[in-house]
């Protein structure tokens, strides 16, 4: 305990040089600047400044990363309030309150809200991030082939499900990630597959290339195929954020923080899940249910403080499993890796300083973006007046440059182009793209705890349903896909209406 | 400090959100092609996955052999394309008719094809050939820009006039060089 906070007090000085802070702040800028544009992700935001920080020493450069992580989804609200389109996919639950709070000409007020929770909630998370982390690594030693394969492919289910309307169109696409993570050597035999004999292929396909494709090229189509270009509100009133606001809707906050750290923590469910879980709690026991969707200031701060603290929860799987929760967690788990991080179950053990420096790291993301929110809001809201033919082929040349650094290969910019190309018909046709990036991180996961798991248990199924953590995994995984039979589902259905039906008398009666 | 009038933004008939009228993303007939392309390529994953080497002369473990996860994979795509295609059956997909794409469709497509083709153009002929990073990404910004002012809806971003023109090569080159500046000289990066 104590050598914990030894090592967490060690983190935060770590930090506190001028240049250190000083790329901070640039990476919450890039992120916030990323997250204000619609459609350019916090998953773009931290694939780009990936490639731009390789050069740095591993831990400045996750700094930079985190605050851009942490900067984007906050940028993001801006152009749910003053667009009505979220900045970034997790500001989708901000767009009804935050836009007719703009129409009621307090933009102003709604920036103001949306920095208030999003520092507090921030905050908040890191609390989690710091106690829970090292739990949950203690509990992932004793994760075997077995569990991993259930956790890959309980995060690829979940991602399917949750992410955008349509499960079944969600599964395809996860099924499409974990097919593209196929590509190239395997890890067992070093056995080449779908290569077609293109020794380029034998590497795979990166992860951040096809990410910049997905969210980059995909949304430079988007935005240059769109034939009417948006305008912006007008922001009359001040910013600046209001701590009553705060203090008066002081539980949504901690009800909604919580809500964002815990659904952070189920892998492949994304920031936008604790945005709009965190709204639905607060309007069921809000006592003005009405004004939620015409300028609720409770269910505002509900969605910026729920995917707001769904960051440092996304956190925690990433540093003890290995598993990311979100697209822009598995970017940055990927780039731990290139910095030579290796999260997982043993990175407590090897590694438990970088747990405290992550906890830090996210620390000052959250000071960096209260910065900005005080001071930086009305310049960086320029960049929204910008016309997207100049912006977008500017955002283009971004991703060929993001492609082509990593590895400074040709076919890297080609592969970026061709899953840019797919992505943008994919999603035209109502295919997310969230659980495709789950498949392509979780690929190899799967394919070799399925293989390893068969070799430990002679060809037997057994174990992958009988050991405990395997169980409760599976369960939920087959639990998700029979929830799309419809008589299951209206059964599900029936049995939950007598529980809560139950539950009510229950209550009724000790009321008597 | 305090609100004035709110101004009055929407000129679009689109939905609101974000969410762009897609090509038919929910129509049935739309996803009962999908749903056909799916199940052949989940066979097509299926039947590659047979033919991999099972790496006999090795003596593996038979339960380890490289085409087990892609074939599993590939067995779920048919079946997932399956379910999709009886959806879509039973929602009455076979029986829509094909709509007329509307002008706003029309205009999309357009665009998207012009903007698929320059960034390919940048991407795949430009870059990587012996022309300078710089130089590159200053063409294909500039052409970008003119391109996309020409087919605008604004008459007078439509006119190409000599301001416009310079206007947009000064766009081009200047954030080229911005960019060639930042990643390179800056923060080390190699560029193509």
């Amino acid at each position: 305990m104590l050598q914990g906070l030894q090592d967490l007090g060690a983190a935060y000085l770590s930090f506190m040089s001028p240049m250190t802070l000083l790329y901070g702040l640039g990476g919450a800028f890039m992120g916030m600047v990323m997250g204000i544009l619609p459609g350019l992700s916090a998953t773009l935001a931290i694939a780009l400044l990936t490639t731009m920080t390789m050069s740095l020493d591993g831990n400045v450069a996750i700094l930079v990363l985190i605050c851009s992580y942490v900067g984007a989804l906050y940028g993001g609200s801006r152009t749910a309030i003053l667009l009505n389109i979220p900045g970034t996919a997790a500001n989708a639950a901000s767009c009804a309150d935050g836009y007719a709070l703009a129409q009621q000409g307090q933009a102003g007020r709604a920036i103001g809200i949306a920095t208030s929770g999003a520092v507090t909630s921030t905050l908040l998370g890191v609390l989690f991030l710091a106690t829970l982390t090292p739990l949950l690594s203690n509990v992932a030693l004793k994760f075997g082939a077995f569990e991993f394969f259930w956790l890959a492919l309980f995060g690829v289910t979940l991602s399917g499900s949750i992410v955008g309307g349509d499960p079944l169109k969600g599964w395809l696409m996860g099924l499409v990630g974990l097919l593209l993570a196929q590509v190239g050597e395997e890890s067992l035999y070093a056995y080449q597959r779908f290569t077609f004999g293109w020794e380029s292929l034998a590497g795979g396909i990166a992860l951040i290339p096809a990410l910049v494709g997905a969210f980059g090229l995909a949304e430079v189509l988007m935005a240059l195929s769109d034939p009417i270009e948006r305008k912006i509100h007008d922001l009359t009133d001040s910013v600046l954020p209001r701590w009553r606001d705060l203090f008066q809707y002081r539980w949504t906050v901690l009800r909604s923080g919580l809500i964002g750290v815990f659904t952070g923590l189920l892998p492949g469910v994304g920031e936008d899940a604790g945005a709009w879980v965190s709204y639905a709690a607060a309007k069921a026991v809000s006592k003005e249910k009405e004004k939620f969707g015409k300028g609720s200031i409770d269910g505002l701060m509900a969605a910026e403080t729920g995917d707001m603290s769904s960051v440092p929860g996304h956190l925690v799987p990433v540093l003890a499993l290995g598993v990311p929760g979100s697209a822009p967690s598995a970017v940055l788990m990927a780039a731990m890796i290139i910095h030579g991080v290796q999260p997982g179950p043993m990175l407590m053990v090897e590694h438990p300083q970088f747990v405290y420096h992550v906890v830090a790291m996210t620390t000052l993301a959250s000071f960096a973006i209260l910065l900005f929110g005080l001071f930086g809001v009305r310049p960086m809201l320029q960049v929204l007046k910008v016309p997207r033919n100049i912006l977008m082929p500017i955002v283009f040349l971004l991703c060929t440059v993001g492609a082509f650094a990593v590895a400074s290969r040709l076919f890297d910019i080609y592969a970026m182009v061709a899953v840019g190309i797919g992505a943008y018909f994919l999603r035209r046709r109502g295919y997310e793209m969230a659980p495709l990036v789950l498949g392509l991180v979780l690929g190899p996961l799967l394919d070799k705890s399925l293989r390893r798991g068969l070799v430990l248990s002679d060809g037997s199924l057994e174990p992958f349903f009988t050991r405990p953590i395997s169980m409760v995994l599976a369960a939920i995984t087959i639990f998700m896909f029979l929830l799309y039979v419809p008589i299951f589902r209206a059964a599900v259905g029936r049995v939950w209406k007598a529980i809560a039906h139950g539950a009510r008398g229950a209550l009724g009666k000790s009321d008597i | 400090m305090k609100g004035a009038e709110p101004t009055p933004v929407d000129e679009t008939d689109e939905p609101q959100n974000g969410i762009a009228d897609s090509d038919s993303a929910a129509s049935p007939r739309a996803d009962l092609h999908d749903a056909i392309g799916w199940i052949i390529l989940g066979v097509a994953v299926a039947v590659a996955s047979l033919q991999m080497d099972r790496l006999q002369d090795r003596h593996i473990n038979p339960f380890t052999i490289p085409g087990l996860v892609p074939g599993l994979l590939g067995a779920g795509m048919v079946v997932m394309g399956i379910i999709l295609g009886l959806r879509s059956w039973m929602r009455g997909g076979h029986r829509q008719a094909i709509v007329r794409a509307t002008a706003n469709q029309r205009e999309r497509r357009k665009r998207a094809l012009l903007s698929v083709i320059l960034c390919c153009g940048y991407s795949v002929v430009l870059i990587g050939h012996g022309l300078p990073f710089w130089v590159a990404s200053s063409i294909y910004v500039t052409c970008s820009i003119l391109v996309f002012n020409r087919i605008s809806a604004d008459p007078v971003k439509r006119r190409l006039s000599l301001l416009a023109v310079a206007k947009a090569l000064l766009i081009g080159v200047l954030s080229s060089v911005v960019v060639w500046l930042v990643f390179e000289r800056i923060f080390l990066v190699r560029l193509p």
